[in-house]
């Protein structure tokens, strides 16, 4: 068969789901392009297969991956296409007010876990974060954890795919079941074959196909709206107000912006509780930083991470504020987004789909592929990460200690080789119950994504207070997550009542409920923690060296020049931040 | 262990393939201009874009090449 019949038969296979029209059609050359990215990144995997032969090459990469690998991933496998966008959809729908999640929502938690945080997880040589509550607190705070965590991730990887499955239809009309099956596939491939090593080198090549592929477009729009300025006076003009161009101004009441969110939930509830709990402790992105080849790697690679995250906006934010001004109806007037369940023959295209039509707009041929490519890259690494994670942290917390302890180490490879291929195949099927039952979804994001604000109150207290005990650690653990539960719950049956008093406004949006109930969950964690500690007996300071704050000698670092310091690197980040928070106040 | 090859010699090759052939593609629309262009085609995006990976691409491909 010629290249163009085959090219041609994919084609077709692409492009058969009937229905609502797609919001794109692919050409020969489109295909090429996501063909060469399949080929690339299975070939990837058999390629490292070779050099992933010890657990700890196929769960850690060797630990020999330099800052700059490991900082790109890190940011990377955050970096989803079902982030990129989910949040152009909520700058089109709520303004600036979105970028907070990658500034004040991310910044300084990388920081801190670079700068302060890292030194503890390098020195103690866990392997995961639950392999460090194992350390400090005992076994029955890891298994809780990695038990939690290793769910998260299947549900989470689950609901990206089908995420992903959903929008190729939205976008090009592609069959559901084809979407999951293939993309998932190539992940069980090339991450089963070269473990960590292999989902990190895919994620650095994700990165620089994502900003490949998605940064035309701002700087297209930009063009079109007559450069910031003119994007600025159209938004104005359009709207009537400049409430979407403030990232603080707004917030001093809960009415008073478009997301309904007070700058005390900003700053507490996402600037410190959600966003330390994700960036600290989410073993799906530490796993990445732990993979570095030396201390000072290990810590420069969030700070080098943050630099990337604080540009992200140029790219998500940006398109979804341009979308208010630049996309059209057929007629020529101006098109009006709209939510889900607000869709209607007059507003055929939601919120979540800005994004996509910002790429139609500019993209012909060739172009138009490499923006699909970034698309299911973006959804590929976020999959990826999940599955890897979940790998290591059943390997390694779960299997290892509970079922099979003195195996040889070619046996944790093996079965770090089939978690990932049955994580898959789990995540498939989690794929399936969340399209059966859509409302799953809320639940099972609302839920575990708290598991992490309990998660990062046992681990500060465990760093930042020798007196925490085993049992304050465990029982902390667990009444944070039966109190995250429990308000989501309340307020999902009682509604406005319940509302009022768990984020303090009856006018709270969900955004905002949901910062609010991390607050509550870490508020509980810690006070149930603090209590328990102080009534049992504590660890010796000497067995908390490496451990905790105060007990660990850290090993002294080389002098380098300014430019390798990562403290310095981080000041950088921290005037930007500054700088850009009070530019867009 | 099997020696690997760097990560930027994989994302270099995929950027020149990508260059060539987004470069083409935006030539060959010069040529043959579409019935339905997309908005700013007059910018002709795919040629200075596609060009400008291209370039990316094959600095990386030699700079990371397997020696």
């Amino acid at each position: 068969m010629s290249l163009a019949s085959t090219l041609a038969a994919a084609l077709a296979l692409f492009q058969i789901v009937p229905g609502k029209p797609q919001l794109a059609h692919l050409a020969v050359i489109d295909v090429l392009v996501i063909v060469i990215y399949f080929a690339t990144v299975i070939y990837i995997g058999f390629h490292l297969k070779g050099a992933t032969n010890t657990s700890e090459e196929f769960f850690m990469a060797g630990r020999e991956m330099t800052a700059w690998i490991a900082g790109l991933s890190f940011v990377s496998a955050n970096l989803g296409a079902l982030e990129l966008m989910g949040w152009a959809g909520s700058a089109y729908q709520y303004g600036i007010l979105a970028m907070h999640w990658y500034w004040v929502g991310a910044i300084p938690a990388m920081l801190f876990l670079g700068l302060v945080m890292m030194p503890f997880y390098y020195v103690s040589k866990t392997h995961s974060v639950p392999g460090y509550l194992k350390l400090r607190f005992g076994e029955s705070s890891r298994v809780l954890a990695a038990i939690s965590f290793a769910t998260e991730m299947i549900l989470m990887s689950g609901v990206n795919m089908f995420s992903m499955a959903v929008v190729m239809k939205v976008v090009l009309g592609w069959n559901i079941t084809f979407s999951i099956f293939v993309s998932s596939l190539a992940v069980a491939a090339y991450v089963a074959l070269g473990g960590l090593r292999s989902a990190i080198y895919n994620e650095v090549l994700q990165f620089c196909l994502i900003w490949g592929g998605a940064l035309l477009v701002p700087i297209l729009g930009l063009v079109e709206a007559g450069g910031f300025h003119g994007l600025q006076q159209k938004i104005i003009a359009n709207l009537g107000n400049d409430n979407y161009l403030h990232l603080w101004k707004t917030t001093a009441h809960f009415t008073d912006n478009p997301m309904g969110i007070h700058w005390t939930s900003i700053l507490f509830g996402l600037g410190f509780v959600v966003s330390f709990g994700y960036w600290t402790t989410d073993f799906l992105v530490v796993q990445r930083v732990l993979s570095a080849h030396n201390l000072r790697a290990a810590q420069m690679a969030p700070v080098i991470g943050s630099f990337f995250k604080m540009a992200v906006p140029f790219i998500v934010i940006l398109p979804g504020l341009l979308g208010l001004v630049v996309l059209k109806n057929p007629d020529g007037s101006l098109m009006h987004l709209v939510g889900q369940n607000q869709l209607s023959a007059a507003n055929p295209h939601s919120y979540n789909e800005v994004l996509p039509l910002m790429l139609v707009r500019y993209f012909g041929p060739g172009l138009l592929g490499l923006g699909v490519t970034a698309l299911l890259a973006g959804f590929m690494s976020g999959m990826a990460g999940n599955v890897s994670a979940f790998s290591t942290v059943w390997t390694y917390d779960l299997y290892r200690p509970h079922i099979r302890k003195n195996a040889p180490d070619a046996h944790y490879v093996a079965v770090g080789r089939w978690a990932t291929i049955l994580g898959v195949l789990v995540s498939i099927c989690a794929a399936y119950l969340v399209m059966h039952a859509a409302g799953i979804m809320d639940y099972v994001q609302a839920l575990f994504s708290l598991f992490l604000a309990p998660l990062l109150g046992v681990i500060l207290l465990g760093m930042f207070w020798n007196r925490a005990t085993a049992a304050g650690g465990f029982w902390g653990l667990l009444s944070g997550i039966v109190t995250s539960a429990g308000l989501f719950v309340w307020v999902h049956e009682v509604g406005q009542k319940a509302l009022t008093i768990v984020a303090f406004s009856p006018h709270a949006k969900p955004m905002a409920e949901n910062m609010s109930r991390a607050l509550w969950a870490f508020a509980a964690c810690v006070l149930v923690c603090v209590a328990v500690s102080m009534v049992t007996k504590p660890k010796p300071v000497a067995e908390l060296n490496g451990l905790a704050y105060s007990a660990t000698t850290l090993p002294k670092a080389e002098p380098v020049p300014l430019y390798k310091n990562q403290w310095f690197w981080a000041g950088i980040v921290a005037v930007l931040f500054v700088a850009g928070n009070i530019i867009f106040w | 262990m099997q020696k690997t090859m760097s990560i930027w010699f994989f994302a270099g090759v995929m950027f020149l393939l990508y260059g060539i052939l987004i470069t083409g593609a935006g030539l060959w629309e010069i040529a043959h201009p579409p019935a339905n262009p997309p908005a700013l085609y007059n910018l002709h995006a795919p040629i200075w874009w596609g060009a400008m990976m291209l370039a990316a691409g094959l600095f990386y491909t030699l700079k990371f090449r397997p020696r």
